[in-house]
């Protein structure tokens, strides 16, 4: 079935018989307990159910699909396993990858340094107009943080890449993370020669909250 | 709880292994399936106590093999486990291995790898939960993965071990003795599966597509044209062999024959899964759409009955020979 919507483009139906634009395919890449299923559940159902979460095995998906502006887009968002092992398997899954949502755990040390890591095999396997995201998660757990925001900021900028702080426990810049590829597909997909550009960078930088300081 | 209501116990929010039922649980096909399981059971049960009574143990027979594949009654899944797969004689012959591995450190980075995981296996079970600190099976679990993490080193700590010795340590009650049994099943069962390149478990997902191929052509080139290679749908089946895919009894009962029989069954439930959800794979248009119908096999009636299904993996997935498997395994070793 074919519908055209208000921007002119041609409407598809998902699995569940919603319309939709675009579909575009995000992955969620970072260590192990970095709180990648975390902030996938947060995003699908709105729900943080502290104690319920499994470690995820091999490769799973959640579709969900988002308004930018009258246009529906489709989010086809792939969750992978942490561990090293299991990265031969997953980097299949970069090539045709709209967006990597990189992660690390602000409690955590040394997911944050694999960040480099994570970037280079990204630079390896994936498109080179993919759109990477630092999302620096549990930053709601104050009194455990040993990741300044500071230095992930920077490390961001030196790789060129916005960063946003996270909570999947308190849904802290949780959707924008999601909306704002959504919103980098929908202007790609869209946009007119004269149009403005679009730079997920400078969206994200206006968007986004900054988590509250410990007192 | 009433006591008083019989239905009340069928109706327990928790299964006999510690489980809570998930909130789409089908209480009315699971009560219909056990009141034709209860009478199955209880024939199997006295059958298996007079070919236990005397030695208390079993040998490879062609009679075992029968029984085993229907089912090894609960009170004696353990004890024939560690029975079947030798792993009882291994324990046998190394004692104290157990204890002196426990007491050794283990690498920094594989226990913080360990850790990570221990609350992140089966929360929704009563010994497992984070709340259950006063059962101690999150420690077992933690000893457990470390003794076998520091006797293989060129393992470690693989994710979804975590999920395989929960269920080890449920069933056999006992740290060494699910030691021996991981030991069995990683060494002899399952070779390569759980290593740091994952070899063995890579081979045989290809050999799974390779099966389907010879089973029925379009259902692979169906999938190779959705480009949903067999590694996306089926790589948790065969790391924690079906637990989490399949209902638990069903799980238990792939288990039994898994340590008589060895690594065969995986992939004959393998071909039953796939071949009895044809359709739904045959009209699925992305690979979003596979992923999500195979997701669905935990809560299909037909593989909540484990009698019958598993007559039906011994059926539809035919004789497979263990030659069968080599070949393909070495032709896909070379592709890989």
């Amino acid at each position: 079935m074919a519908l055209t919507n208000s921007n002119g483009v041609v409407r598809s139906t998902s699995v569940t018989g919603e319309f939709y634009d675009f579909a575009c395919k995000v992955m969620l890449i970072g260590d192990s307990g970095v709180g990648k299923t975390c902030l996938l559940v947060r995003f699908k159902d709105g729900a943080f159910l502290s104690g319920s979460f499994i470690s995820t095995v091999g490769i799973d998906f959640r579709n969900k699909i988002v308004d930018v502006e009258g246009t529906k887009v489709k989010l086809q968002i792939w969750d992978t396993a942490g561990q090293e092992r299991f990265r031969s398997v997953t980097h299949a899954y970069y090539r045709d990858a709209h967006a990597l949502l990189l992660l690390f755990d602000v409690t955590n040390r040394h997911s944050f340094e694999n960040i480099r890591a994570w970037v280079s095999e990204i630079h390896e396997y994936a498109k080179d107009d993919v759109v990477v995201m630092l999302l620096g998660n549990k930053c709601d757990m104050t009194s455990e943080r040993c990741v300044k925001r500071e230095e992930a900021e920077k490390l961001a900028k030196d790789n060129k890449i916005p960063y946003m702080e996270t909570s999947a426990k308190s849904g802290l810049n949780v959707d924008l993370a999601f909306l704002a590829v959504a919103k980098d597909l929908q202007v790609k997909k869209t946009r007119r020669p004269n149009d403005p550009k679009f730079s997920v960078l400078e969206f994200v930088d206006q968007q986004k909250q900054v988590p509250s300081k410990c007192c | 709880m009433s006591a008083s209501n019989s239905n009340d116990l069928h109706r327990s929010e928790i299964d006999a292994y510690g489980f809570k039922h998930g909130e789409d649980f089908d209480y009315d096909s699971y009560e219909e399936f056990m009141s034709r399981y209860l009478s199955i059971l209880a024939r199997r049960a006295s059958k298996w106590n007079k070919l236990l009574s005397g030695s208390g143990s079993v040998k490879r027979s062609s009679k075992v093999k029968r029984y085993v594949r229907k089912g090894i009654p609960n009170e004696h899944r353990g004890e024939m486990w560690m029975c079947v797969s030798k792993a009882k004689k291994l324990m046998d012959s190394n004692e104290g291995l157990y204890q002196r591995l426990l007491g050794q450190e283990l690498d920094p980075s594989i226990q913080s790898e360990i850790d990570i995981d221990l609350h992140r296996t089966f929360p929704e079970n009563i010994y497992f939960c984070n709340d259950a600190a006063a059962s101690g099976k999150q420690d077992s679990l933690r000893n457990v993965l470390k003794a076998f993490a520091n006797h293989n080193p060129e393992i470690g700590y693989c994710q979804g071990l975590n999920y395989v010795v929960a269920m080890l340590l449920i069933v056999l009650k006992d740290e060494e003795k699910s030691f021996f049994l991981l030991e069995k099943l990683t060494k002899q069962i399952l070779v390569g599966y759980y290593s740091k390149n994952l070899r063995g478990l890579n081979v045989d997902q290809m050999v799974l597509g390779e099966l389907v191929k010879l089973r029925n052509p379009n259902i692979a080139s169906h999938m190779e044209n959705k480009m949903a290679p067999w590694s996306l749908v089926c790589m948790k089946w065969f790391v924690c062999l079906y637990l989490d895919i399949l209902p638990i009894e069903t799980t238990l009962r792939i288990w039994d024959c898994l340590f008589y029989e060895g690594p065969k069954i995986l992939f004959r439930v393998a071909l039953t899964l796939v071949l009895q959800n044809e359709e739904s794979i045959l009209t699925a248009r992305d690979t979003s759409q596979i992923v999500e119908r195979f997701r669905k096999v935990k809560s299909q009636p037909l593989n909540m009955d484990c009698h019958t299904f598993m007559q039906k993996v011994f059926l539809d997935s035919q004789p497979l020979k263990m030659a069968t498997i080599d070949k393909l395994r070495s032709e896909c070793e070379q592709n890989l």
